[in-house]
């Protein structure tokens, strides 16, 4: 019996491994695919075809193996089916060429380079009629190939022929040197374009500069206005002039930098003495500013919080109610789809006094009608994937009851929304906004929606004012839609937009419009929103990013002026009353700015900071990890919502008499 | 004869030694809400998360991890984000250290994909579940260099997607326009769409039954009416198909008809629809053991697992599972375990119900963060039990 239990075991482990271990007929790591020709170089425009097939280990080509080829960049250069290359752009690319084979395919990568048309013309563009010895242009010079595109990737060498008379730089600037002719030349690859200049003696023999004030505070702006004048006195209108400062700060230990700009506008941050100076070429003239402290600083006293301190808090508003009292909604995030209502009557004394779970992770936008009266929240990530708004009954902020739930089009998550005059504006999935009509709450109905039309446009944000939608769309920064106003026909039932402005970061989050009543003119507020180090969900985080000021007061030229930046934080939400604003900056607090006057430069810098105060909660969701997400003034006090630790009411203390020295944080 | 059944047994114990001295299985799965991916470990008799990878790239924004694949030589895992600015991103991660390798954009929300052994092309779904009820489209990637080949139009909202057997033929099917396509994976076309929607053929007779005569198309306005854009849209599918399997064997796909409360089975040579198999509520996902004999099928509205036999087209089971929202399904190699992904609702966590296949019940739990969704089968190791 042994015997016979031996015989039987060795052919069972026989078959059993070789099982495991059958090798297949031939092997596919020796074989691949040979593509004719070897290397493809085309022009642009062209067409050829390529062969590409399977062989053996001995270049010996295998039969009936299918090749596919496919281009990595089909819109610079296209393959079909059977190998014919198109080139459409230069450059360099790539083709994947598969044979596929359901044991192992094999694969190969094609190189095909497109020759750049060869460069066909130069040309130096926009050149003054007179150009005045000892002065200094900035040369305008276009590159075009064959394909008659401009070309920005080749390397222009400038030269004039009488260097005595006028010569050039790097930078491409024409330094005019003494009356004169001379021809200034541009090359690329051998093809030149040529410029006959003549220079003309400079008329000018004085610099007159005037300005609008002899001196003011950090932040103020003044404005200088040079006129060049020939010997007779005459304006020579079409002179180039330069506008250039330098300064002693009061403070020793401080650089006294500031801003000045081509058109004569100067503003200083620090206390000091600045020297303005306008040039034209050897003729210049300078004047002095004084410049004082800014001094706004002021207090801001911690009057009292409303906790939450188990999940991340969001949005918020404040509000009055109908008996008179002043309440408040919060948001959740990434919890369980909660809004909190609370009474904050006595800011010092904040109550929870009702709640509402809806299907959702986060709650992230919460705002109030005009009549306070109805409640709207966003839901995001709800277990049914149809997230939407959802519409509350606040007549009793104590006993809040839902009235309706709206998900048309809004499947994709609401992020935030804003209701104005009986309508929600309410985005849909970050891709635009659905107007919503909600004159019967319980029926809500879409009339309208406004999306850009830009490639990959997104959006973050929607704010309505005066029946203009300022819409905050990342990388297409914002976008100003009549919805009522009139100012381009626009109604909720058909949106217009008027103007845009975008900036190059691309991290436009929010809008706040602003009119300033001290100056006329009419600003955006575009905050940003960054987190250059990720957001951690259970510890402290720092944020980035800035607030732009764009003056919106010329709608059709935009010109962002002036920003205000928080050293280490990163701005998110706020609001603007009167000429003050009051910042979130997520780890830095809440920030009360001076935004009165002209704005220009650097506003932090420029010690307009009024006051601002941490929400450190040692019994927050994130103990001591103050990340604040907006702030809004109301009746006197600033309520703001914090990420970690829930809603908090702050006063600023009144403003000192002028000079009196006060203890800052 | 005695010592001839113990030498059996000692082969078979040598041949399967794994499942004797313990075998650990491994699966993938997203976290929708939380933006995570957690590694799941189960050794025969615990589930638990021994990984969590934090995903996508806006910290403060829901970017919701979708389909989840891992490669055939398995060394590298893909990801789809659906949310993006507004495109959604396939990622690229490294099995070995769960670090991103590289990322490409997609379409609008970019969902379940496979990779085919026989083309080494990705064929992505871009579900668009939240876009206007338009064609969407399948992307084709090319894994090694992220790039995306091309994207072929096909139906409303494709969402289940799975290459066949042989790696030649990649199957979606469109939830809204209630189609099932298959596009060949070499020439990346489609080949053929098939309607799935049981009353189509009635709702074309009740149109036929319209008296014409009694409308006054003159009046009627048009070109207000948008036929080019809505033309394939006048109705939504009943059907509403939300998943699509090949059989491992048979050249058969069994489809999730998630409005209908039934699973499809279509001939693939016949091209037509063979049986149907009256389901819970809300098939969502089907997988199908690669033995081939069983067919487990996530109803989503009743919050439960369906495991079917599929040659007599009987249910063995249906398993309760441990939150109310069943999601997506991955099965062992040796088809004795389903893995199923189940979502939760509002602050619950996500959850992974191990099912042996054997004993049809829920061998264990892992909790994962919300909205537990995609998943997908990484490895089997031995144990060190």
């Amino acid at each position: 019996m042994e015997r016979s239990l031996h015989k039987l075991a060795f052919p069972l482990l026989v078959v059993c491994l070789s099982i495991s271990t059958i090798l297949p007929a031939f092997s596919q790591d020796e074989l691949s695919i040979k593509v004719e020709p070897e290397n493809l170089v085309m022009n642009v425009g062209e067409k050829l075809k390529i062969k590409a097939y399977v062989v053996d280990k001995n270049g010996k080509r295998i039969k009936d193996r299918k090749i596919g080829y496919y281009s990595r960049k089909r819109r610079a250069v296209g393959v079909d089916s059977t190998g014919l290359v198109t080139a459409y752009a230069p450059g360099s690319y790539s083709l994947i060429i598969i044979s596929p084979d359901e044991k192992k395919y094999l694969r190969s990568d094609y190189k095909v380079e497109v020759s750049y048309p060869p460069i066909t013309k130069v040309e130096i563009q926009q050149v003054p009629n007179h150009i005045y010895a000892g002065t200094s242009i900035p040369l305008n010079i276009k590159v075009f190939d064959k394909m008659d595109m401009e070309r920005k990737d080749v390397s222009v060498e400038l030269s004039s022929a009488n260097k005595t008379i006028a010569n050039t730089d790097q930078f491409f600037n024409l330094h005019a040197r003494k009356p004169g002719k001379t021809t200034i030349t541009a090359s690329v690859e051998g093809i030149t374009g040529k410029l006959n200049v003549e220079i003309i003696e400079n008329p000018v023999v004085r610099i007159e500069l005037t300005s609008n004030a002899e001196g003011g505070r950090t932040g103020d702006v003044f404005h200088f206005t040079a006129t060049a004048l020939d010997k007779k006195g005459n304006k020579i209108e079409d002179a180039p002039i330069t506008y250039t400062y330098h300064g002693v700060a009061d403070d020793v230990s401080s650089s006294a930098s500031g801003l000045v700009k081509d058109d004569g506008r100067f503003v200083a941050d620090e206390a000091g003495r600045y020297t303005i100076t306008a040039s034209s070429g050897p003729f210049s003239a300078s004047k002095m500013l004084q410049i004082a402290p800014r001094n706004v600083k002021r207090k801001l006293d911690l009057v009292g919080k409303g906790l939450v301190n188990d999940k991340h808090t969001s949005d918020f508003w404040i509000w009055e109610g109908v008996d008179g009292k002043d309440y408040g909604v919060t948001g959740t995030w990434g919890a369980d789809g909660t809004a909190y209502f609370w009474d904050v009557t006595d800011p010092a004394n904040i109550q929870k006094i009702d709640s509402i779970q809806v299907d959702a992770r986060t709650v992230n936008d919460v705002k109030i009608s005009e009549d306070g009266k109805i409640c709207v929240i966003s839901r995001e990530g709800a277990s049914n994937r149809k997230n939407g708004i959802v519409i509350i009954d606040v007549t009793n902020p104590r006993d809040t009851k839902i009235i309706s739930t709206f998900t048309e089009n809004l499947t994709g998550g609401v992020h935030n929304l804003f209701i104005y005059q009986n309508h929600v504006y309410a985005l849909s999935a970050g891709q635009k906004y659905y107007i919503i009509n909600i004159e019967d709450p319980k029926q809500p109905r879409i009339v309208s929606k406004f999306e850009l039309d830009t490639p990959g446009h997104a959006i973050h944000d929607v704010w309505v004012e005066d029946g203009i939608a300022y819409s905050s769309n990342w990388s297409d920064g914002v976008y100003l839609v009549d919805v009522g106003n009139g100012i381009a026909g626009g109604s909720p039932e058909n949106p217009v937009a008027f103007a845009n402005y975008e900036y190059p970061s691309g991290a436009h989050h929010a809008t706040f419009p602003f009119k300033s009543k001290s100056t006329g003119k009419f600003y955006t507020v575009l905050g940003d929103e960054i987190f250059p180090y990720g957001l951690n969900l259970n510890g402290p985080n720092v944020a980035g990013g800035f607030l732009h000021f764009v003056d919106f007061t010329d709608l059709e030229n935009p010109e962002e002026i002036a920003r205000f930046e928080v050293p280490g934080a990163g701005s998110h939400n706020y609001w603007i009353e009167d000429e003050t604003l009051y910042v979130a900056f997520y780890n830095g607090g809440v920030r009360v700015v001076d935004i009165s006057g002209e704005l220009m430069g650097d506003l932090y810098k420029q010690g307009r900071e009024i006051a601002w105060i941490l929400p450190s909660a040692a019994d927050g969701y994130i103990p001591n990890s103050p990340f604040t997400w907006g702030a809004q003034l109301y009746k006197g006090h600033i309520f703001y919502s914090d990420w970690n630790s829930g809603l908090w009411a702050a006063k600023l203390e009144p403003e000192k008499p002028e000079n009196t020295k006060i203890q800052t944080k | 004869m005695k010592q001839i059944r113990n030498l059996f047994f000692l082969i078979t114990c040598l041949i399967f030694s794994g499942q004797l001295i313990g075998q650990d299985y491994y699966v993938y799965v997203t976290a929708e809400s939380e933006d995570e991916v957690a590694v799941i470990k189960f050794d025969g008799k615990t589930a638990r998360a021994v990984e969590t990878i934090k995903v996508g790239v806006w910290p403060a924004e829901i970017e919701g991890p979708h389909g989840i694949t891992v490669a055939p030589d398995g060394k590298h895992w893909y990801l789809t984000m659906a949310h993006g600015n507004p495109y959604g991103t396939l990622y690229k991660y490294s099995t070995e250290t769960n670090e991103v390798v590289d990322q490409t954009t997609l379409g609008l929300f970019p969902a379940t994909m496979q990779i085919s052994k026989a083309t080494g092309l990705l064929y992505c779904v871009n579900f668009n579940l939240h876009g206007d009820m338009v064609p969407s489209s399948v992307s084709v990637v090319d894994p090694e260099t992220m790039t995306e080949l091309k994207r072929i139009t096909t139906g409303a909202m494709p969402h289940g997607s799975r290459i066949s057997p042989d790696g030649m033929k990649q199957y979606s099917v469109a939830m809204m326009s209630g189609e099932l396509f298959e596009i060949d994976a070499f020439k990346l076309e489609i080949s053929r769409t098939l309607s799935l929607d049981e009353d189509e053929k009635e709702m074309h007779a009740n149109h036929q039954k319209m008296d014409h005569s009694q409308m006054d198309h003159s009046k009627m306005d048009h070109s207000k009416m948008n036929h080019q854009k809505h033309g394939m849209q006048h109705k939504h599918s009943k059907t509403k198909p939300t998943w699509v399997i090949p059989h491992p064997t048979n050249n058969k796909v069994y489809i999730a008809g998630n409005g209908i409360n039934k699973i499809l089975e279509v001939d693939l040579k016949e091209w037509k629809i063979t049986r149907k198999f009256e389901t819970g509520k809300g098939p969502y996902n089907v997988e199908i053991t690669p033995d081939g004999t069983k067919m487990v099928a996530t109803y989503k509205s009743d919050g439960a697992t369906g495991v079917w036999d599929i040659e007599k087209g009987t249910e063995l089971a249906k398993v309760q599972n441990s939150r109310k929202v069943s999601h997506g399904i991955a099965i062992s190699p040796d088809s004795r375990y389903a893995f199923v992904s189940v979502e939760g609702i509002g602050g619950e966590p996500g959850s992974v119900d191990v099912i042996d296949l054997e004993t049809l019940r829920i061998v264990d739990t892992a909790n994962i963060g919300k909205q537990a969704g995609g998943i997908v089968f990484w490895k089997m190791e031995k144990g060190h039990q």
